[in-house]
């Protein structure tokens, strides 16, 4: 906890190693200090988060980039009450209207005349980082986080079929043999592999699912929390399994996995709470 | 094997033809200099040669700060994926001697957000001393918008790290690889990791949707004059740049002007550097890189070019048909 204070910008948000401030580190420094010794830090976070939400309702990666961007779905997280209801309101309303450029019609013509492959099932729709783009598996999982805690506190009329359609997206890019990648599954032909943290991550996003793809990835997520020594793969592993009730129990990272980025040492907190039934991710 | 083209093959071809007559204003051309060492190892031999290679290559450096720019992409230290660390560190040795006033490693990889880990399981930390001091991830730095000089693809402007924006001088260090969506994967396909993730996300998508080849492109004007080491002494054939099978080669490429080293490693690789959309993009003229164009120092092209591996998708990028 002193380390991430320590890391605290003047301007109250937080870099990712050093520099200056970005959205991301900020929000995870901010759960994970929620509650803690120093609510000073606290409060200076949320009041830079609150500065730099845009006129959309979205959130910039950092401010200077002009754009609204993955991160909004993070800042949702953050409690209303603790974030200020109205901010958060409009962070729900721009995520639940994003979505990946992949999902429209000229996409998919245009995919077919490159005679890529075109899935015939238009229902899934992820997020993107940006605007513009492609949904990739890590900005839908943690869309799909804030949307369905929100649904949970405050029911709302669309929420649900978002939500689903964000999970639909999920199953529907899952890598042969279990898991995910960013979202890419096959190139050309060849397969691609799955990655241990954004499996985690969707896996955390697919709480509450069952079926085939989840068996397969939460085994494949037991395997890669067996050879892990990376910090951000080790707390989406943890994230995920937990979100499953499918973490071993007792188990416990290796002693000296290095936390190298505050975003690394934030989730890594939150990975811990979560393990011990108080997740910021779920309800 | 098929000979029948497909859609992907037409759009390539007639985007090709474009781009040829596009750009086919008669441009001056002053010849750039290219010098293929042989390096048959990765040992403490390379530490001399890579001394040799990049003083015979005269780059500005003495009083400058140096960024240099590996290739690493994935967590498989035994695989030929990344840049050798060896070279790597055999480079800031070299830059140092030169009287470099500070050398800084940078890299954003395009896939993997545990930068550091990555670079500890390739090897980087117990191979140079300090890494973790040196190192800069670039997807994570302060970052600063740049208008493209070019506009070759949709991007107007992007962002990029103040890391690789200040410095007195790029080295662009690749691993001579193919690559599935470009052909070849060489010193101007290194600057996409140059484009920061913390911005784009993971995979950087937007070069994506920019156009894969046109955004190389952009990037190069943005650093036309990195110096290039490309690790060619194990490249990978085949399915690059993840994917492929080894390929020993035993030869390092340098050079201070990319079109001419890209289009050096090229012709090593027996792949037409003319076919190669990027290529033709980033110098407006295939002229400025005809053989005839580069000065060629060091081994000739023919002693130590071996025939690449391609995927169907780029078979017809062979120098010599039938290889």
């Amino acid at each position: 906890m002193s380390r991430l204070t320590q890391q605290q910008n003047p301007d109250g948000g937080w870099p990712y190693r050093r520099g200056g401030s970005w959205t991301e580190p900020t929000v995870y420094a901010v759960l994970a200090l929620e509650g803690g010794s120093d609510p000073a830090a606290v409060e200076r976070g949320l009041a830079w988060l609150r500065a730099a939400q845009r006129d959309d309702g979205g959130w910039p990666v950092r401010p200077g980039v002009g754009e609204s961007s993955w991160v909004t779905a993070l800042v949702a997280l953050l409690p209303p009450q603790r974030l200020g209801t109205e901010h958060h309101r409009r962070a729900i309303s721009w995520l639940a209207a994003a979505a990946g450029a992949d999902s429209s019609v000229l996409f998919r013509v245009k995919q077919w005349l490159m005679g890529n492959q075109v899935s015939s099932d238009a229902t899934a729709r992820g997020w993107s980082w940006v605007a513009g783009t492609a949904a990739w598996v890590s900005p839908t999982s943690l869309a799909i986080l804030a949307l369905d805690r929100e649904n949970r506190l405050q029911p709302a009329p669309g929420l649900g079929s978002r939500i689903a359609a964000g999970r639909h997206y999920l199953l529907s890019h899952e890598c042969q043999g279990g898991g995910w990648n960013h979202g890419s599954t096959n190139a050309l032909g060849y397969q691609s592999g799955a990655y241990p943290e954004t499996t985690g991550m969707a896996l955390a996003a697919l709480r509450g699912v069952a079926g085939r793809v989840v068996d397969e990835s939460l085994a494949l997520a037991l395997r890669f929390l067996a050879e892990c020594h990376a910090a951000d793969a080790m707390n989406w592993l943890r994230l995920g399994l937990a979100a499953h009730g499918r973490l071993p129990a007792g188990y416990t990272p290796p002693v000296g996995l290095a936390c190298r980025t505050v975003a690394e040492l934030a989730t890594g907190i939150l990975a811990d709470r979560a393990v011990a039934g108080e997740s910021a991710f779920w309800i | 094997m098929s000979d029948t083209m497909t859609r992907r093959d037409w759009l390539a071809a007639s985007a090709a033809t474009l781009a040829v007559a596009g750009c086919s204003r008669p441009v001056r051309v002053t010849p750039s200099e290219t010098t293929i060492v042989r390096a048959p190892a990765y040992d403490q031999s390379l530490y001399d040669t890579v001394r040799r290679v990049v003083a015979a290559q005269r780059p500005a450096v003495r009083g400058r700060s140096v960024v240099i720019k590996p290739n690493l992409v994935e967590f498989e230290p035994q695989s030929v994926i990344n840049t050798h660390p060896l070279l790597v560190h055999a480079a800031c040795e070299a830059f140092r001697a030169l009287g470099a006033s500070q050398v800084t490693i940078a890299e954003g990889p395009g896939h993997r957000r545990d930068t550091l880990d990555m670079a500890e399981a390739a090897g980087y930390f117990g191979i140079i001393p300090g890494f973790e001091d040196l190192f800069v991830d670039l997807n994570l730095d302060d970052v600063t918008p740049v208008d493209l000089p070019r506009r070759i693809s949709r991007l107007k402007r992007v962002y990029l790290p103040n890391t690789m924006l200040r410095a007195g001088l790029v080295v662009s260090m690749p691993k001579m690889k193919t690559h599935h969506w470009v052909g070849a994967t060489l010193s101007m396909k290194n600057l996409f990791g140059a484009v920061p993730g913390g911005v784009y996300g993971w995979p950087k998508n937007v070069l994506h949707w920019a156009g894969i080849p046109e955004s190389i492109a952009d990037l190069h004007s943005v650093f036309p004059r990195a110096f290039t080491l490309v690790d060619g002494i194990v490249g990978m054939e085949g399915n690059g740049p993840i994917q492929g099978t080894a390929k020993p080669m035993g030869v390092l490429v340098a050079g201070t002007d990319p079109v001419a080293v890209d289009a050096t490693c090229c012709r090593l690789m027996r792949i037409d550097p003319e076919r190669v959309p990027y290529l033709q993009l980033a110098a407006g003229d295939a002229a400025v890189f005809a053989e005839s164009n580069v000065r060629q120092a060091g081994e000739p092209i023919a002693a130590v070019a071996k025939p690449f591996a391609l995927i169907p998708e780029w078979r017809g990028l062979r120098l010599e048909k039938g290889a």
